[in-house]
């Protein structure tokens, strides 16, 4: 697929790297020589040094002949200016990035297709769609959906109180609801065999189905933990709006903002239901006089990273179970998943792998891949007489790292264990460590 | 960081690649039933044994993106040149042909470096075998080792990028095409399409089939190998001269400008390119000076004129190397000039050496500039090539690299005068290796025999040629202390 990338900005680089490891034509074009060059010099793709919004820029950069055409740069206006140039010049689809809640609307989707601008994408609606799943479920950490929701892998911390902890995975009993993927310990991705153990302070993946989930809930020893009813967001930006009118119901929302000019903007913005205080989140007091001991999740969503790092980990103090952090300095990710803040929102990230996701589902070549936690996550379309087919799943000596999570056969999830058979035409999710793709793909093919 | 086990996996690959190139070489000595088989088959087996012990050690590198480093791609690049070397020389040292070592290890070296320098007293006395691999060398390397064996069998799907950039030439880097394979594919295309033009009209103009081949091979790769003692003069045919001129020049044009032209038919991008309109006319003017003074000062008359002088100025800025004539019997002034040429050189991206045209034109623009500035202080001088301002770190590249290739070339004089060579012929040996063309100036004769340097001096020239072959950085980079440093 020729794909062309406008705006090396932070969503474009990492939309670039994404899809230049995917052996796709990856064409980035930006303005900025030192942001190009430092791409150019390192991943598998061309660079054009042309303004994304010039048709002589776009026809360099072969826009015409694009499947794909992105407008990611900062400014919305230039992003659909980009993309209605590059529908002109013949591109088949094109994604611009925006900053503008109506636009969404359904009602307007007609009109900017007819411009040429066959989708668009809100960071911030994203991010908020996040947040909100992450406190609906609170205690699973990372959650994915494969072949359109029948199976689901979570991503769960395990401490003192699991079930499941320090026996060889083969003693924990034949026909399990589930099936652990990957275990993350102190750095290191381990695909586990029926010799590995959980430990507690384990990040564990599980691949299961979602009617499931009650059962793993209770295994994995979060069961006490309470439901998310009461949340406190710091910090009144767009985020904080969207995930206010995501939010379920039942949960009770406050909204602290120290600028009293967008507190009250604030209040015409969301509903009623949704409290708004002024005052300083970094401030115990003023978090006492909230009610932070009885709020289960805290959501920092401050224009600073720092900040955000800073007052989850003041909010883990109070005992607050939940905490999700706005941190869009990308060098800062890792650092605070290592400080246990649950969930740590990147604005930027999201949207790369959203317009990822996106393009592999207009894709149709058999290999679908993800990363996450240093390993790779595939879906394969079983191929009449491929290697995988001739035996029992146990019986095949798959290389060490690689382990099948489920399958999808004529449109039910079944999971996979030693003594599954697999066939021909099968839909399977295989998870291997990062790199290993390329060797498992001949057992599919 | 600096990954041993992917460098020693590459390796191993590369090496048994040329351990396959060098077993087909073997059917030649089959073919015309000649003694030099034994040497080809050990040196295919030694290759091939080494290659795969390379593998073992790299055995379980870890085959992901974005592992290789760009340290590694140049480690990779600069063994790989000088291990392909040892190997490639084992058939004339094996097979008796060239006893010494060392001697061995120059004549490869200046193959794949498509120096075209030559140890050799008597050619014509080597069998087809030897003398098709000696071609062969130069065709492999004229595109770049790496380059070739990685463009050609695409096998190792990572560290493409930092392999080709490690080796890759001239001072900016424009892409035919996002995935960097599929530009190496369309690039050899171009390469395997020239040589095959080049044979077939060396065939039509009355040359041997083998001679053909060969020169044709080492025409494309502005090498200068040939199989005759007496070059191109052997022939004594016009036609072949002006076939092989036109060939030289053709191969001395970036291969993206050739591609575009040649399979998209865009002959725009060819008369808009800076590059080629300064090759062009640096090729005209010396030819147009060369001829004028040969023809006064010379029993030359017109046409023979023109002739030499074209084919001489062509042979040298595209360093191929190629003579018909010992044009150190020409006035002194004529040297001078084409010892300025050997400088300049053909186009980035080409398979020719020296400091290329781009950079000369990037060094007189910048000049000029600095004139300007004196009268105008305050005026923003761009630099522009095909158009477009090229950014300020280039220019500076560009400058760093022009004093680098000075320096060099005096240190390379100072080193052969050092060890008892004279004056002129020294400065002409040090440009000779380090422009890649292999025929030098000086009182000795174009072509001083190599054969009678000391073996250190031997030795020496095949660093000079690899340090310009690999367009000086890549090489001295990894002398550096700091790129070792910090692993």
């Amino acid at each position: 697929m020729r794909i062309v990338i406008a705006g090396a900005g932070n969503v474009g680089t990492h939309l670039a790297k994404l899809l230049a490891g995917e052996n796709q034509d990856i064409i980035l074009i930006d303005e900025s020589e030192d942001k190009l060059s430092r791409m150019d010099s390192s991943f598998d793709l061309m660079t054009i040094q042309e303004s994304p919004v010039s048709l002589y820029g776009l026809k360099e950069a072969g826009a015409g002949a694009a499947d794909l055409f992105v407008a990611v740069t900062p400014d919305e206006s230039r992003n659909l200016i980009s993309c209605q140039l590059a529908h002109f010049l013949g591109a088949k689809k094109t994604v611009a990035r925006i900053d503008n809640y109506e636009y969404l609307q359904p009602k307007n989707k007609e009109y900017f297709s007819s411009i040429g601008v066959d989708s668009l994408i809100y960071p911030e609606m994203l991010a908020a769609k996040d947040i909100v799943d992450g406190m609906k479920l609170s205690w699973i950490r990372q959650w994915w959906e494969f072949a359109g929701g029948a199976l689901v892998m979570m991503g769960i911390k395990l401490r003192d109180n699991a079930q499941i902890l320090d026996k060889p995975l083969a003693e924990l009993g034949k026909e399990l609801p589930y099936h652990i993927v990957a275990i993350l310990r102190e750095g290191e991705t381990i695909i586990p065999s029926g010799n590995d153990t959980m430990q507690a302070g384990d990040l564990v993946y599980f691949m299961t189905m979602k009617k499931h989930i009650p059962h793993i809930r209770k295994i994995a020893g979060k069961e006490e933990l309470p439901d998310v009813r009461d949340v406190i967001i710091m910090g009144g930006s767009r985020i904080a709006v969207r995930t206010a009118q995501l939010v379920p119901d039942y949960m009770n929302l406050k909204i602290i903002e120290s600028d009293i000019n967008r507190c009250n903007r604030l209040t015409e913005l969301v509903e009623d239901r949704v409290m708004i205080i002024n005052g300083d989140g970094r401030d115990p007091s003023l978090l006492m006089s909230e009610g932070i001991q009885h709020t289960e999740a805290f959501v920092a969503l401050s224009d600073n990273s720092e900040t955000n790092i800073l007052a989850c980990l003041a909010a883990k103090r109070f005992g607050v179970t939940k905490t999700i952090a706005e941190v869009e300095n990308i060098d800062y990710i890792n650092m605070a998943e290592k400080l246990d803040i649950g969930t740590v929102i990147n604005k930027k990230k999201i949207a790369a792998s959203h317009i990822y996701q996106m393009m592999l589902d207009a894709d149709v070549t058999n290999v679908k891949c993800l990363t996450f936690a240093n390993a790779d996550v595939a879906e394969f379309n079983v191929m009449e007489g491929a290697k995988i087919t001739r035996s029992l799943v146990k019986d095949i000596s798959l290389p060490r790292g690689v382990t099948i999570g489920g399958l999808i056969r004529d449109k039910e999830a079944i999971l996979v264990t030693g003594s599954t058979q697999i066939q021909p035409g099968d839909h399977v999710v295989v998870f291997c460590l990062e790199g290993m793709i390329k060797t498992i793909e001949k057992y599919f093919n | 960081m600096i990954h041993v086990k992917i460098i020693h996996r590459i390796l191993g690959v590369l090496l048994l690649i040329e351990a396959g190139i060098l077993l087909l070489c073997a059917l030649l000595p089959l073919f015309y039933g000649e003694n030099d088989l034994f040497g080809f088959i050990m040196g295919s087996l030694l290759a091939a044994c080494f290659g795969l012990l390379q593998m073992m050690i790299g055995k379980s590198a870890r085959n992901r993106e974005g592992a290789m480093s760009r340290r590694d791609g140049y480690i990779v690049v600069a063994i790989s040149w000088v291990l392909f070397s040892v190997f490639g020389s084992l058939p004339y040292y094996v097979s008796g042909y060239i006893p010494s070592f060392t001697d061995a290890y120059f004549e490869t070296m200046s193959g794949f470096t498509t120096t075209g320098a030559t140890i050799l007293n008597d050619i014509e006395a080597m069998p087809h075998g030897l003398l098709f691999w000696r071609s062969l060398t130069q065709w492999i390397g004229g595109l770049g080792i790496v380059f070739f064996t990685v463009a050609v069998l695409p096998i190792f799907g990572v560290g493409e990028v930092q392999l080709f950039a490690a080796e890759a030439i001239g001072p900016t880097h424009g892409k035919l095409h996002p995935r960097i394979s599929v530009s190496g594919r369309w690039i050899i295309t171009v390469y395997v399409l020239i040589t095959l033009l080049c044979a077939v009209s060396l065939r039509l103009c009355g040359m041997g089939v083998f001679d053909s081949v060969n020169h044709a091979l080492c025409t494309a790769a502005t090498g200068g190998f040939s199989t005759k003692n007496a070059s191109i003069a052997y022939f004594n045919s016009h036609s072949v001269e002006y076939v092989i001129t036109f060939f030289m020049f053709l191969s001395g044009i970036n291969y993206g400008l050739l591609f575009f032209v040649a399979f998209r038919g865009k002959l725009r991008k060819l008369t808009e390119d800076t590059e080629f309109k300064w090759y062009l006319t640096i090729t005209l003017l010396f030819t147009a000076i060369i001829a004028i003074s040969l023809y006064i000062s010379t029993p030359y008359n017109g046409g023979a004129s023109v002739r030499n002088a074209l084919f001489h100025v062509t042979a040298i800025i595209t360093t191929t190397g190629f003579t018909t004539t010992d044009y150190t019997l020409w006035p002194p002034f004529i040297w001078m000039l084409l010892g300025l040429a050997m400088y300049f050189g053909a186009c980035a991206g080409s398979t020719s050496g020296g400091m290329k045209s781009i950079r000369i034109a990037i060094l007189f623009k910048s000049m000029r500039n600095e004139f300007n500035r004196i009268l105008h202080p305050n005026a923003v001088l761009p630099v522009r090539v095909s158009g477009k301002v090229i950014p300020p770190a280039t220019k500076q590249s560009v400058l760093t690299f022009s004093v680098f290739f000075f320096a060099l070339v005096f240190l390379g004089w100072f080193f052969y005068l050092a060890i008892g060579i004279d004056i002129a012929d020294a400065y002409g040996t040090s440009l000779a290796c380090l422009s890649n063309i292999g025929l030098t100036i000086g009182d000795h004769g174009c072509n001083i025999s190599w054969g009678d340097m000391p073996a250190i001096g031997k030795w020496f020239s095949t660093f000079l040629m690899l340090v310009g072959r690999l367009e000086v950085f890549s090489v001295l980079l990894i002398l550096t202390p700091s790129f070792w440093k910090h692993r």
